[in-house]
């Protein structure tokens, strides 16, 4: 057991830092398509820097760094306070997605644009009456006589598909069979009359999601990944995907803000309440199992292939007490953190999200129960 | 950057457990508590083995391995709830040995690292320690003051009264300073050897924990109510996955803490804050839900659910509840952000 960087881990994370605090995206800008290019701009500088696909394989024009390196490269980044590049979905979904099920040409027409964020990518899973029960989903698409597809549906909370170019998106292509083996997993340009973007204002006044209207838009045969009728298999890269990458860096913006909270309690002398020590310390608390936990778990999977029974349950813990966090500081903070505009009110609203967004907590608790304790399936 | 133990602690943990999963069995456990007393054939196995003195100094007559062994079996001694005065012994050669004098720890470690001579650790006002886990027969027992001072009382000067707590796996005693008897003062700062002992007793509740959640995994995989298996209505599922949860979340803290002392002793304050707090909380919680998802069952003697009930519950306040633990965290994160501000 050793809970310390070794030689090599530590001069990257030198490395990085050094590089972190002379490069940045410079002040956030106002407005959200305003902050969506200060992102686009950011990751170019990231790309320039040998930056943006720090865990792809060098083969893919990523840094090849080690599953430790990059969790450094979130933890730092997010230490930097700088934000994470805009293409996200795509350098943690898509890319590594092709590179699991795409053809070689596939990889080769798509994944460089993803890095340098010219080609920005988005997720056209969930629908409304498909979102936790995701295979579900009924959007059609019907190959044509020149193998090419249409495709006909809705699909909603996709976020980011205002500026995006590519959709992952599931589909349905056989009707006929069993509920999970009629999908097929495709990349749709979204700059194509035949797909309307509309997007949902949410919770925090802003419309970082979207609602998708897709009548008869062209996806060529070219653009199925996977193989037709497998995209289930495909979307389950994209889903195990999204839980593994973005922890560590969560967990270290966890550890900022809580941070300033306890600079603030300390300041005003709340910290003197026990009610107020003890809540901190229990965020403390929370916030440190989380980032050992996450740590476990990627030991588990550099040592064993996949985490322990401890993996699963990081995402959980991490959009609880972020909830927790951003709640308290209604307490600590006082009027400023329900003003809006201001940091901490924002955190409040979106924290919502957290326990909704890349599978809601009943659902993760659902797959804990059956899948690492061995349960009967829910009922 | 490796969060895992090594082969030789793989090995220790799987020994150790398959060991007492055969020598400490329900029905043992049972019957030794039931009776009110040790299980002293399994305490001398254990003490011939080495396990007292697994952290101990080799020079002392330990083994000279570090505190992550040390929490495997103090771990696994929790799963097995076994009824053994061991963890006393352990947690007394900590604080000879950290905070002892050179005479004292040649007097005693070499004894309580064997498992021939008996310790005990326990806190103490106004001259009387209440409640002192496996004070009875043992033959020193280690006091540790509010203010952080610690002493050390023979057997032969004590007064050891024993007291019927709610867990009859440990015999636990009232103790003062027999008439006419003697104290010794442990003259170095005690403050690493509780840190470890904190870490210690952290452990054994993450294995009370893991043990009720097995236990309750088992069960409600068999338990069929309404025509199913009781685990595939959610709110069973759910709660059994929230023990995984603080199962795991205690274990990583112990862990940490463990490590810490170990390798780190600058993280250790932290860290053993963290376990305790972690794990004291995590024991009340998964016993409880343990006992709630067997229904009436779990409410009988019979069920041996509620020797883990009854052991956390003990466990969870010795050296400090969850509430003492967290301000502790607090205070201890508070330092820190204030020494970075400044
Ligand atoms: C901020 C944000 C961003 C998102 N971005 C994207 C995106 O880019 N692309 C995309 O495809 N999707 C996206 N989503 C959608 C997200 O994946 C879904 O909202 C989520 O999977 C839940 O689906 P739902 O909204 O249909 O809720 P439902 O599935 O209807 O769930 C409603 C409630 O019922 C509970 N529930 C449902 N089924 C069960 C069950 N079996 N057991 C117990 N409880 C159950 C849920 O936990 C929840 O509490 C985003 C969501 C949010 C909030």
């Amino acid at each position: 057991m050793d809970l310390t960087f070794d030689a090599t881990e530590a001069q990257f994370r030198d490395e990085l830092r050094d590089w972190l605090s002379t490069n940045g995206p410079g002040p956030e800008p106002e407005g959200e398509d305003e902050q969506y290019a200060w992102r686009r701009d950011w990751q170019r500088k990231l790309h320039d820097g040998g930056w943006a696909g720090v865990h792809w394989p060098v083969e893919y024009g990523g840094r090849g760094a080690t599953m430790v390196e990059s969790a450094i490269f979130y933890e730092e980044l997010a230490r930097s306070g700088h934000p994470l590049p805009a293409n996200v979905l795509g350098l943690l979904l898509g890319g590594p997605t092709l590179m699991v099920w795409g053809t070689p040409e596939q990889k080769d027409r798509y994944l460089n644009p993803i890095l340098s964020a010219e080609e920005i990518w988005c997720q056209g899973f969930s629908e409304p009456e498909a979102g936790s029960d995701f295979a579900a989903v009924k959007t059609r698409a019907v190959e044509q006589a020149d193998g090419s597809f249409l495709v006909t549906g809705q699909k909603v909370w996709t976020s980011g598909a205002q500026y995006s170019k590519w959709c992952m998106l599931v589909a349905r292509t056989d009707f006929d069979a069993a509920k999970h083996k009629g999908l097929t997993y495709f990349l749709m340009d979204m700059d194509q009359p035949e797909v309307q973007v509309r997007p949902l204002k949410q919770i925090t006044g802003e419309a970082e999601f979207n609602e998708l209207f897709i009548e008869d838009a062209r996806i060529p045969a070219e653009n199925v990944i996977g193989g037709v009728g497998n995209g289930w298999k495909v979307a389950l890269t994209t889903l195990m995907n999204e839980r593994a990458g973005l922890a560590f860096g969560l967990q270290v913006r966890l550890r900022v803000m809580l941070d300033e909270l306890t600079e603030i309690a300390a300041s005003s002398g709340q910290i003197e309440d026990p009610r107020v020590a003890d809540t901190l310390g229990e965020l403390h608390l929370r916030c440190e199992i989380l980032r050992l936990t996450a740590y476990r778990g990627l030991t588990a999977t550099m040592k064993y292939g996949q985490p322990g029974p401890e993996g699963s349950l990081t995402k959980w813990m991490w959009s609880e007490t972020n909830q927790m966090l951003t709640q308290f500081a209604a307490d600590v903070v006082g009027p400023e953190a329900l003003t809006m505009g201001t940091k901490w009110s924002y955190e409040l609203l979106r924290a919502r999200g957290n326990t909704i967004e890349g599978g809601t907590t009943e659902i993760l608790k659902n797959i804990v129960a059956e899948r690492v304790l061995g349960l009967p399936k829910a009922r | 950057m490796n969060f895992d133990f090594t082969e030789d602690q793989q090995e220790i943990r799987a020994t150790a457990r398959d060991l007492l999963a055969s020598r400490s069995t329900w029905e043992r456990v049972r019957g030794h508590a039931e009776a009110g007393a040790q299980d002293e054939a399994l305490y001398t196995e254990l003490g011939g083995l080495g396990w007292p003195g697994i952290a101990v100094a080799e020079e002392h007559g330990g083994q000279g391995l570090g505190m992550v062994e040390f929490v495997i079996l103090l771990e696994a001694l929790g799963e097995a709830c076994a009824a053994v005065p061991l963890r006393g012994t352990a947690l007394a050669a900590l604080f000879v040995e950290h905070a002892g004098s050179p005479g004292q720890q040649a007097q005693w470690l070499p004894g309580l690292a064997s498992g021939e001579l008996r310790g005990a650790l326990g806190t103490w006002a106004d001259g009387v320690g209440e409640l002192v886990p496996d004070a009875v027969g043992a033959d020193i027992v280690v006091l540790l003051d509010t203010d952080g001072g610690a002493s050390l009382v023979p057997a032969a000067d004590a007064s050891i009264e024993p007291v019927a707590s709610i867990d009859p796996t440990r015999r636990y005693a009232r103790v003062s300073v027999a008439e006419g008897g003697g104290v010794e003062l442990l003259t170095s700062d005690t403050s690493e050897a509780l840190r470890r002992a904190e870490v210690g007793v952290a452990a054994g509740l993450v294995g009370v924990s893991q043990r009720a959640l097995d236990m309750t995994v088992a069960f409600v995989k068999e338990r069929k109510q309404f025509g199913v298996p009781i685990g595939s209505f959610q709110a069973v599922g759910h709660k059994a996955a929230q023990m995984l949860f603080d199962t795991e979340g205690a274990r990583s803290a112990t862990l940490f803490g463990a490590w810490a002392a170990d390798a780190d002793t600058d993280q250790l304050p932290l860290g053993a804050a963290m376990a305790k707090a972690a794990a004291s909380a995590g024991g009340r919680t998964t016993t409880a839900a343990a006992i709630q998802l067997h229904g009436g069952i779990g409410f009988t003697w019979e069920a041996d659910l509620h020797w883990l009930y009854k052991r956390a519950q003990l466990d969870a306040v010795f050296l400090g509840g969850p509430a003492t633990h967290r301000a502790r965290i607090s205070a201890l994160s508070a330092e820190r952000v204030v020494a970075a501000t400044r």
